[in-house]
């Protein structure tokens, strides 16, 4: 469907009036705050690391900046195809039929970017949050296995609901049941109708409710007591949003808009009750005693397992480790005034009385989080284990003890993840949580965590650094490229493969000579062999590719751009430095290996750049050409010496 | 939050998941041990979580294949160790023993060990299937990541078809080597033919070892239809079935009647859709119910339906409900249906060509031949004429007959064929063949005679339903005539008559029976018939004016003679067939009208051409009839009566004019025949006729002949009969031979020759038309267009139209188109 201008004029008009009348929140505000700007910025040079860091510090990703630009305009204008990618999968909108979205297609700078930005048009998307709701939804009508803790009576139908999942959304039982928290069942006024309570349930489980549906072939006399129940329901349960939800609203925009408001106050609300007593109920215990750790079926926060992580290194410092997380670190005097007040607040502690023995001789701790079968559901592996008939998935009258196998930190990032669809953590447990999510079958997160690892990893020097030709970044590296590159290929993450090769890519210098990218290459060799018969090898391919788009980059970018000229001229003395690195480095093999025509070929390269340099100070092109051929044949001499075909 | 605090390096992933290889084969061991406590169903003191993570470990650790390896192979020494002895254990020679060798092994020892076989067979397999999804549970992460990047069927998958490798495709411990899988068909369908027997079995244990075979494949594919359900089990099931019911059919054809023969089909189909359901698949039910209805229907069809209890038997005697059964059978095997029509068909033409021979036979039979049975009044009715009026009552009897076997059919079909369309229209044709048959060329004389029969007597003093009812049912077999034009002729003929002398007895019946027909054959086919009613009512009209104007014409005179006229238009009346037509002598012969009454005829012929000119009266004199008042002198009587007796005599025309000329004679006077002949001329065999009535019928003897004989000599002599004494004061005298009846030979052929005349004009007046529209028309399509527009009125024969079309090219009505391959013709305009 393609609108006529004065349509979409006409559109716009009655867009801004339903604006400044307050009935519709705009989709671009304007925002001149200064991360904003910073920002904007970032997205305009293609820094994909400042802009993982500005996401996840919360900047509003649909914002415009005072020239009206949005950050995802900038960045395709600008053609930074990560950075759109990063940008679109946190949620930025790119609509067909809106004025910034068709602006936004309009200057894409190439047809792949279009091509991208299209595949994420939003009225193909759904809400990021939308998963979770699902989740929450099916709770309701899930049969097995059983996750309910208490049921709702009406005199003809009864529900089978959660506990917690009623605290977090309605004040009203979140008092109830702090009140009395074993309550198994509980019965409604009999005025309610079961429509009514029916609705409202579907509103509590973040379930899309409409009115309509709900009185779907009624009388009107029906109809009319289905929604004084329902009104005086949403009183009940102080859910006064709830008759709001419920009304029909015929504009798409508007109703994805409540849709999305919604979901977003129910996350929070979750997310606060997930902060406000799973974390803050969680148990450090020592490891050799969490045996003995006994949590009550009945429960003041309704917890029906326990998770248990130990952490990792008994003999490492406390207080040294890098970053256990913000909660950890407050830990210590955190446990011993909940032991204390174990007791008041109903969770009875195990026999541990000890107080903190960690402390004089730091032994090794686990912690233990309380935890609800409902939501670790979304975890297929859970699934599986409450599902079967093993140990994990039987009743017994205290919790069972579940432990994964990661640090505490991990734990809680997966924790967060699945009851609150927030998955911000640092590169520091990138990796661990991308394992984790592997094994624990949760997509999503493994995805967030290769996200992070491929827009943080490159540390400071960044995406951009291809007017940056490296200095020496070694002693900087944010990552281990090599253990990314192996855990991209154990998780199966496509992702990290192909950020592991235009890492190495573009500092193959540091690289090349090393034995263990040469084990990296032979494993990669292996791989596809265990496939199938072929001749390629993937990451060296992957290398090449990006090799070339790392030269052929500058190359282009010289003619284009003052600016860029000038940063490249500004660098220039750094250009040089890696490259006499590098003959002195093409030395050592020459030496040993002097049959190989390939030694000579280099010794001419080195010594065409030795005299280049001589002659023709400044004019760093024609080196990276030689460059780029030196590492190009630095690639296939590996290749050969391992006897692989390329 | 986390991500923005300063710099942050990546941490190596923890220990245990990279670098240090693991201990595969203690791990192994691990693992092996907690499946053996799975098999052993102690699964629930095992941690889910240790064991997944085992096993997450070695995949993650390449040594995926070797796990799954090992894992087969623990499967396999499980089942063929453990499990396979097991079932083992359960055989016996019960089990294997056939039906055929009734080696001392009674069906209940069978059934027994047949159950035990079975328990411990979903018992195995049960436990399999449950070890086996927890045993997948645990190794999700090998499904997930090495089976699907190495396309392994999942271990599920591979268990499963370990089950069937190991324990199905085990050899017995017989030594002739049979497979479990074999034993197992063999003993299920040994208990399906046990419940077939009458026995009752556990059909709840061999539904789940059927779930058993559906769930296994024959492959590694999997494809659909590759279940060892159905490549094992379901085609010795379906063979074994069809032998088992050729058998049943061979021995139920001979040893029971039809009848029982559907019942037991029925039950059968019932039993195997029943078995389907409870003790195997539903998709092999309609496969089941193809044998079934292979081997005991469509096989035997012929058979059954030619059985002497069969369904000649079953329409005889009128067994509705088997009747039924044999159409329901019928139906599930043939949508036409085509045996049962046969049959019926062949029946009812029989039944049918035994009431035309009967008919036949009833009007050849000689005179003395007792009458058949028959319906009362119409025997009553009949009496006085009984000879002449035999085929009469043939007539009416074939219709009643044909009547009642329509409805005895019409019956048959409502309650037993479920009204079914194509039987109707089969039955139809049937009744169709024989009413038309070319042996028994009567059928439309007799209808028309059936329906003169009810005009004039039948429908008195009966209800307007029944009355409709009647003429509802000589509808209904008009429908079935195919000459209607002959059936239009006879009807005509009757109807003429009724009208004439006022026989029928209610107008309005006779409107309501020409409206019905014009509903069912068309407007054409009433148009003369109705033109008949018009005449009737103008001549009413016609002699109430000729009486107003005879009284306008002076005085009163005593003596005049009334005259009734009815002018009748020579086209549409069938006046020849009356009596009066041509005759051999050529022009009709002028009745010599005694002066009276040529004195009133002058007059009306007068009246009549002042009002339509140009038209000329011809008068019917053997058409009429009039009312003498008689004076018989006072003569003494034969009882000794003596007195002077008056009496109303109505006779026929003719009849007056010979009593008139009586008038004159002196009493002891005669008149001879010849002499009576040349006053009157009237036509021989009217004359002969009309004195046979006045002087031979005993209650009407008005004139004595001489001699004394039946029949009518030219030399005979007449004379009045003084000494008439008739008990009422009104006689009636009947004019022989004027009742209605059936033909004569001699008149048929005649009635056929002029019919077939009528249709040589019918024919070229089609084919003309025909032509005239299209100019040109090949020979074939002109014929087959000929046919389809004469259908409505006669059947024409082809050779008539080909004579016909012949005669026209003669006439230069058409001409043969020269030089084309197919003979064509041209209209000529």
């Amino acid at each position: 469907m393609v609108l006529n201008k004065h349509q979409i004029e006409a559109a716009l008009v009655t867009e801004a009036q339903a604006i400044s009348s307050g009935k519709l929140k705009e989709d671009n505000p304007l925002d001149l705050s200064d991360n904003f700007r910073v920002f904007c910025e970032a997205c305009r040079r293609g820094d994909l690391k400042v802009c993982q860091e500005l996401i996840s510090a919360g900047v509003n990703i649909n914002a415009r900046d005072k020239f009206d630009y949005t950050p995802l305009i900038l960045a395709s204008l600008c053609g930074h195809y990560e950075v759109i990618r990063l940008l679109l999968e946190h949620g930025a909108l790119c609509e067909r039929d809106t004025f910034q979205g068709e602006r936004c297609l309009y200057n894409a700078l190439n047809d792949r970017i279009r091509n991208l930005l299209l595949s994420y048009d939003y009225a193909k998307s759904t809400n990021p949050l939308q998963p979770l709701a699902a989740h929450l939804t099916s709770l309701l009508s899930r049969p097995s296995p059983k996750t309910s803790d208490i049921t709702l009576v009406t005199y003809d139908q009864s529900f089978h609901l959660h506990k917690f999942v009623l605290a977090a959304r309605s004040p009203y039982f979140a008092k109830k049941l702090a009140a009395a928290p074993d309550t198994t069942s509980w019965k409604l006024s009999q005025l309610v109708p079961a429509e009514s309570l029916g609705v409202a349930l579907q509103y509590l489980y973040l379930s899309e409710v409409s009115l309509r549906s709900a009185t779907f072939g009624l009388s009107d006399e029906d109809e009319r007591i289905v929604l004084e129940g329902l009104d005086k329901i949403s009183r009940q349960l102080e859910i006064e949003r709830l008759f709001e939800s419920v009304m029909e609203v015929s504009d798409r925009r508007m109703l994805r808009q409540r849709r999305a408001e919604e979901l977003d106050r129910g996350r929070n609300q979750l997310e606060a009750w997930f902060k406000g007593n799973i974390v803050k109920n969680r148990i450090v215990v020592d490891t050799d005693k969490v045996g003995n750790v006994q949590w009550d079926r009945e429960n003041s926060i309704f917890a029906d397992i326990l998770l248990r992580a130990d952490e990792d290194d008994p003999y490492e410092p406390f207080s040294a480790d890098v970053s256990p997380g913000p909660s950890e670190s407050s830990t210590p005097p955190q446990t011993h005034i909940r032991n204390a007040l174990g007791p008041l607040n109903g969770i009875p502690v195990g026999p541990i009385k000890s107080r903190s023995p960690s402390r004089r001789r730091r032994s090794r701790k686990s912690i233990l989080y309380p935890a609800h079968r409902a939501m670790l559901l979304r975890s297929e592996y859970f699934l599986a284990m409450f599902s079967s008939s093993f140990r994990e998935a039987q009743e017994t009258q205290t919790l069972q003890i579940v432990k994964l196998d990661c640090s505490p930190a991990v734990l809680e990032t997966v924790l967060t993840f699945l009851y609150t669809e927030r998955a911000d953590f640092g590169l520091d447990i990138a990796i661990d949580v991308l394992f984790t999510a592997d094994q624990l079958f949760i997509e999503k997160l493994k995805h967030r965590a290769a996200i992070i690892i491929s827009a943080l990893g490159n540390g400071s020097t960044s995406t951009v650094e291809s007017d940056n030709p490296r200095g020496e970044t070694d002693a900087e590296e944010a990552v281990d490229i090599y253990e990314v590159i192996r855990a991209g290929w154990d998780t199966r993450v496509q992702r990290l493969e192909e950020f592991g090769a235009r890492y190495i890519a573009y500092r193959l210098e540091n690289y090349i000579d090393e034995p263990e990218f040469a084990g990296l290459v032979q494993e990669s060799a292996k791989r596809v062999k265990g496939r199938q018969e072929t001749d390629t090898v993937e990451l060296v391919d992957d290398i090449r590719y990006y090799l070339s788009e790392r030269f052929r980059l500058r190359f282009e970018d010289s003619g284009l751009d003052e600016m860029m000229d000038e940063a490249t001229q500004g660098t220039g003395g750094v250009v040089v430095s890696p490259m006499e690195e590098l003959e002195i480095r093409d030395k050592g093999p020459e030496k040993q290996k002097d049959g190989f025509a390939f030694d000579i070929e280099t010794q001419l390269a080195a010594g065409a750049i030795r005299t280049l340099n001589g002659e023709i100070a400044g004019d760093e092109f024609m080196q990276d050409a030689i460059n780029y051929q030196t590492l190009l044949g630095k690639i296939d001499h590996l290749l050969e010496t391992l006897s692989l075909d390329a | 939050m986390i991500a923005g605090r300063g710099r942050q390096r990546i941490r190596p992933p923890r220990r245990g998941l990279h670098g240090d290889e693991i201990d595969f084969e203690n791990t192994w061991s691990t693992i092996a041990s907690a499946f053996r406590e799975i098999h052993t169903k102690n699964a629930s003191r095992l941690s889910y979580e240790e064991l997944y993570r085992h096993a997450y470990k070695v995949v993650l650790k390449k040594k995926g294949e070797e796990l799954y390896k090992r894992v087969c192979d623990f499967e396999h020494e499980w089942l063929s160790s453990e499990v396979r002895s097991a079932i083992q254990a359960l055989f016996s020679p019960n089990l294997s023993a056939g039906t055929q060798s009734l080696g001392g092994t009674t069906a209940n020892e069978r059934r027994v060990a047949g159950e035990k076989f079975f328990k411990g067979l979903k018992q195995a397999w049960g436990d399999h299937q449950i070890c086996m999804s927890m045993l997948a549970d645990v190794l999700m992460y090998m499904d997930r990541v090495y089976c699907h990047d190495h396309r392994r069927p999942s271990i599920y998958t591979a268990a499963m078809v370990l089950f069937r490798d190991d324990i199905l495709h085990a050899p017995t411990s017989d030594v002739d080597g049979k497979e479990v899988l074999r034993l197992l068909n063999h003993v299920i369908l040994d208990q399906i033919q046990m419940e077939r027997d009458g026995d009752v079995i556990d059909k709840h244990l061999i539904k789940s070892c059927v779930h058993m075979l559906d769930s296994l494949y024959q492959d590694e594919d999997e494809a659909e239809d590759q279940r060892l359900y159905n490549t094992s089990f379901e085609a010795a099931y379906l063979e074994t079935s069809r032998e088992f019911y050729r058998q049943e059919a061979d021995f139920l054809l001979r040893d029971s009647d039809a009848g029982a023969y559907c019942r037991h089909t029925r039950r059968r189909l019932y039993e195997e859709e029943e078995r389907c359901r409870s003790t195997l698949l539903d998709v092999t039910q309609p496969k089941i119910q193809q044998v079934v209805e292979d081997e005991l229907i469509k096989n035997r069809i012929h058979e059954l339906v030619e059985m002497e209890s069969g369904v000649r038997f079953m329409i005889d005697n009128d067994r509705l409900d088997e009747l039924n059964l044999i159409y329901d059978l019928n139906s599930r095997v043939d949508d036409k249906k085509a045996e049962l029509m046969r049959a019926i068909q062949k029946r009812i033409v029989e039944l049918g060509t035994d009431i035309n021979n009967a008919a036949i036979a009833a009007s050849q039979a000689p005179v003395s031949a007792p009458m058949p049975l028959e319906a009362g009044d119409k025997v009553k009715a009949q009496m006085p004429e009984k000879s002449l009026n035999q085929q009469t009552v043939a007539a009416i009897r074939w219709v009643e007959d044909v009547l009642q076997l329509k409805d005895k059919f019409d019956k048959i079909w409502e309650v037993s064929f479920q009204q079914d369309q194509p039987l109707q229209t089969a039955l139809t044709r049937s009744f169709a063949d024989f009413i038309n048959s070319p042996a028994f060329p009567r059928s439309s004389e007799y209808i028309s005679l059936f329906i003169d029969e009810n005009m004039k007597k039948g429908i008195k003093g009966k209800t307007e339903m029944e009355v409709d009812a009647v003429l509802e049912k000589a509808i209904i077999l008009l429908r079935y005539v195919q000459d209607k034009d002959l059936f239009e002729r006879y009807y005509k003929k009757h109807l003429c008559r009724r009208l004439l002398m006022n026989k029928s007895i209610s107008n309005d019946v006779e409107k309501a029976m020409i409206s019905k027909m014009k509903i069912e054959l068309g407007n054409n086919f009433t148009l003369k018939l109705e033109s008949m009613f018009k005449d009737m009512t103008i001549s009413e009209e016609l002699t109430s004016g000729f009486k107003k104007h005879v009284e306008g014409l002076g005085d009163k005179d005593p003596k005049r003679i009334e005259l009734a006229i009815n002018v009748l238009t020579s086209m549409t009346w069938p006046l020849e067939t009356m009596g009066s037509g041509d005759d051999a002598e050529g022009s009709r012969p002028r009745c010599i009208y005694p002066t009276a009454i040529e004195r009133i005829k002058r007059g009306f012929e007068k009246y009549y051409n002042e009002k339509h000119s140009g038209r000329q009266l011809t008068w019917l004199g053997n058409m009429g009839s009039a009312d003498i008042k008689a004076v018989f002198p006072k003569v003494p009587q034969k009882d000794g009566s003596f007195k002077e007796r008056r009496h109303d005599l109505n006779v026929s025309t003719y009849g007056m004019v010979i009593l008139l000329l009586f008038n004159d004679l002196p009493a002891d006077q005669h008149l001879t025949f010849e002499e009576i002949q040349a006053q009157t001329n009237i036509p021989k065999t009217d004359l002969i006729r009309n004195l046979q009535s006045l002087a031979v019928a005993p209650k009407t003897r008005i004139l004595i002949k001489d001699p004394m004989s039946k029949d009518v000599k030219s030399t005979d002599r007449f004379f009045f009969n003084e000494g008439f004494i008739g008990r009422f004061v009104k006689i009636k005298v009947g004019v022989v031979s004027s009742g209605n009846k059936v033909e004569s030979d001699r008149e048929r052929r005649e009635t056929e020759k002029k019919n077939d005349d009528s249709r040589g004009f019918c024919i070229e007046a089609a084919v003309v038309r025909i032509m005239k529209q299209r100019k040109e028309l090949s020979h074939q399509a002109l014929i087959i267009e000929t046919l389809n527009q004469l259908v409505g009125q006669f059947k024409p024969e082809v050779n008539m139209i080909k004579k016909k079309i012949e005669s026209l090219i003669e006439r230069e009505y058409l001409e043969r188109v020269e030089g084309v391959k197919i003979d064509s013709y041209r209209y000529l305009a």
